[in-house]
């Protein structure tokens, strides 16, 4: 099981890389279109039309592409005041709660996003904006990303077994 | 169900999964899913919400926060941020508390080319408090300053927690992060002016110490090869957003390359510094992006339950003047901050009052360089407020908590200070906008 988790670990690594290779490409794209735009360099060519909604596709990968693996590392943010104030073990009956409620979430979450995009799929919704796309292809990745939340949840369960009865040390802020 | 039964289920729901301990992401995702159930017509409406965790962040307005925050992390690990610090000191003659000074000067140099309060508090901790402790400064002159200036890193743009507060609540993002810069600067002055008057009184908070007083040249160098190269950035940002050759997602996007190009031309970007800067902006700008995917639903869920007009309704029916609702909004901010962190600050108070600000015709811009003061004091709060447990976290032994919380009373009293000016002298935070955009 150990080793199942380390490499689930390693491919929520790759989705992470993913995500930053993403950033520093819409950071160079927007600069594209900024240059193309107000400097004619490339005659014919004011900017890149479509670098806006790009850009909000990205946006949106960088977001559930890390999710899971923040939850790894324990980057999610939260509110932990009560699970310091109370003691130790009732701290760590109280993550078993909030695990449960995260697992029970992310599970639906899949469930009812997978319906969205198969719904959309079927239908042939297409978005329309300056790029022409079927709906279901951002549609999609969110079932995949929550799948990947619930499995790491059930990892996550695991490790608070296997520690120390306490609360966990997870991040409080985003800074 | 009644709005006031919505109300609690939604506004108390969330406070207590929050509470809990459930990561503030996914209480709001809870809530939602109860929400979308209840209110937007059970099977059909959870389709609907998870169509609508799509559109939440699909959205071009909100790109500056992964931008600004890249902006910070590549000054980090390309070891920039250290420059400006020496590049600052060499400029700043004998004055009392000279170190601290330096710290509130450097602070705010840095904030305009930083997003991060943490990493600002932290960098300046870890560098400037145990040379200020060595020369024999009382642990309340030497740790105050540096968390007192960390926190107005929020107010002077770029600050990736501006953007989401303009993204959330629909104040323009220009106007916002414009708007922060007086109160800022004011803030910086006020520290600088409480700073050299305190250790006036006292002068054992800040033994004089000698220091290499540099000349010509080389008392510039630094500051003309680091610091202007370094704060032109924030210039070039600012300028390709009030020129109009940019919006300000964009005009982010700019800064995040010249701030690569920098540090490039510096031969301080390397692949493993670029690929851990792009790491670590994942990292935060991902936390923040995914409590948005929740938070984006709540409101709409809110407003669809009739919970947001309820309250609306029932605070207009109380009979109190528009500066008395406006005082009361602000004061449940800051009490807010006492516990809870700003995004969720944000969350939770957003869908009620910017209704509010709509029914009684405030400036949005004004209201919202408020908010961002009071989301700065939340950062400085005793005994949970973050930047005092970041201060904690690099001080050495001898510093203890006790003398965190006293070292930070002042300079929460200058930003209640702050606070007031705005609320009664709007201009402090509008006419930048205005004459800008």
């Amino acid at each position: 099981m150990q080793r199942l988790e380390n490499a689930y670990g390693r491919l929520l690594e790759v989705l992470a890389l993913a995500g930053c290779a993403l950033i520093f490409g819409m950071t160079l794209m927007i600069c594209a279109d900024v240059l193309l735009r107000n400097v004619r360099i490339v005659p014919g060519m004011v900017g890149l039309e479509w670098a806006n909604e790009i850009s909000e596709g990205m946006l949106y990968l960088v977001t559930v592409l890390t999710a899971p693996w923040l939850m790894r590392q324990g980057q999610h943010i939260r509110v932990d005041i009560l699970l310091r104030a109370v003691p130790k073990p009732l701290g760590w009956a109280m993550e078993w709660v909030v695990d449960v409620l995260a697992l029970a979430c992310c599970a639906a979450i899949t469930y009812y996003g997978a319906r969205a995009a198969l719904a959309s799929w079927k239908a042939g919704s297409m978005s329309i904006k300056t790029l022409i796309t079927p709906e279901w292809w951002l549609l999609s990745v969110l079932p995949v990303a929550f799948l990947a939340l619930t499995i790491e949840m059930l990892f996550r369960m695991r490790r608070l077994w296997l520690g120390p009865r306490a609360p966990r040390d997870d991040a409080v802020s985003t800074g | 169900m009644s709005w006031q039964a919505a109300a609690w289920l939604m506004l108390g729901g969330s406070t207590a999964l929050l509470f809990l301990g459930l990561p503030v992401a996914l209480s709001f995702l809870v809530i939602n899913l109860v929400g979308a159930l209840l209110f937007l017509g059970g099977e059909a409406g959870l389709t609907q919400f998870a169509r609508n965790s799509v559109g939440s962040v699909a959205s071009f307005s909100l790109t500056p926060i992964p931008l600004f925050i890249l902006m910070g992390e590549v000054l980090f690990h390309t070891g920039l941020a250290v420059k400006v610090i020496d590049g600052v000191e060499r400029l700043i003659r004998q004055v009392p508390g000279r170190l601290a000074v330096v710290a509130v000067v450097a602070g705010t140099v840095f904030s305009a080319i930083s997003g991060s309060t943490i990493a600002t508090t932290a960098m300046l901790g870890s560098l400037m408090l145990p040379v200020m402790l060595a020369r024999g400064y009382h642990p309340t002159m030497a740790t105050g300053p540096l968390m007192a200036i960390g926190a107005v890193d929020m107010l002077i743009p770029p600050s990736a927690l501006t953007v989401l507060l303009g993204s959330l609540s629909g104040i323009s993002i220009a106007g916002l992060l414009i708007g922060g810069v007086v109160p800022g600067l004011v803030l910086s002055l006020a520290f600088v002016i409480y700073i050299i008057a305190r250790v006036k009184l006292n002068p054992s908070l800040a033994p004089k110490t000698a220091f290499t007083e540099y000349q010509g040249w080389q008392k510039l160098r630094p500051f003309v090869q680091y610091v202007i190269p370094l704060v032109s950035i924030f210039a070039v940002v600012v300028a390709s957003m009030s020129a109009g050759w940019a919006t300000p997602t964009e005009s982010a996007a700019i800064g995040a390359f010249f701030t690569m190009l920098l540090a490039a031309l510096y031969g301080a970007l390397s692949v493993k510094n670029l690929v851990a800067a792009l790491r670590g902006t994942a990292a935060i700008s991902g936390m923040i992006l995914f409590i948005i995917v929740g938070a984006t639903t709540f409101s709409q869920i809110l407003s669809f339950s009739g919970a947001s007009n309820g309250l609306v309704e029932l605070i207009s029916s109380l009979g109190l003047s528009p500066l008395a609702v406006l005082a009361a909004m602000m004061l449940l901010l800051i009490f807010l901050g006492l516990f809870v962190e700003q995004v969720s600050m944000m969350m939770i108070t957003l869908p009620i009052y910017m209704p509010l600000v709509a029914k009684y015709g405030f400036d949005p811009v004004w209201f919202g360089v408020m908010f961002l003061i009071c989301m700065q004091l939340g950062l400085l709060l005793p005994p949970h407020g973050l930047l005092l447990m970041t201060m904690k976290g690099v001080a050495p032994p001898q510093v203890r908590m006790g003398h965190i919380f006293q070292a930070v009373l002042p300079y929460i009293a200058m930003s209640l200070l702050v606070l007031a000016l705005v609320f009664f002298v709007p201009a402090v935070a509008l006419w930048l906008p205005k004459a800008l955009l």
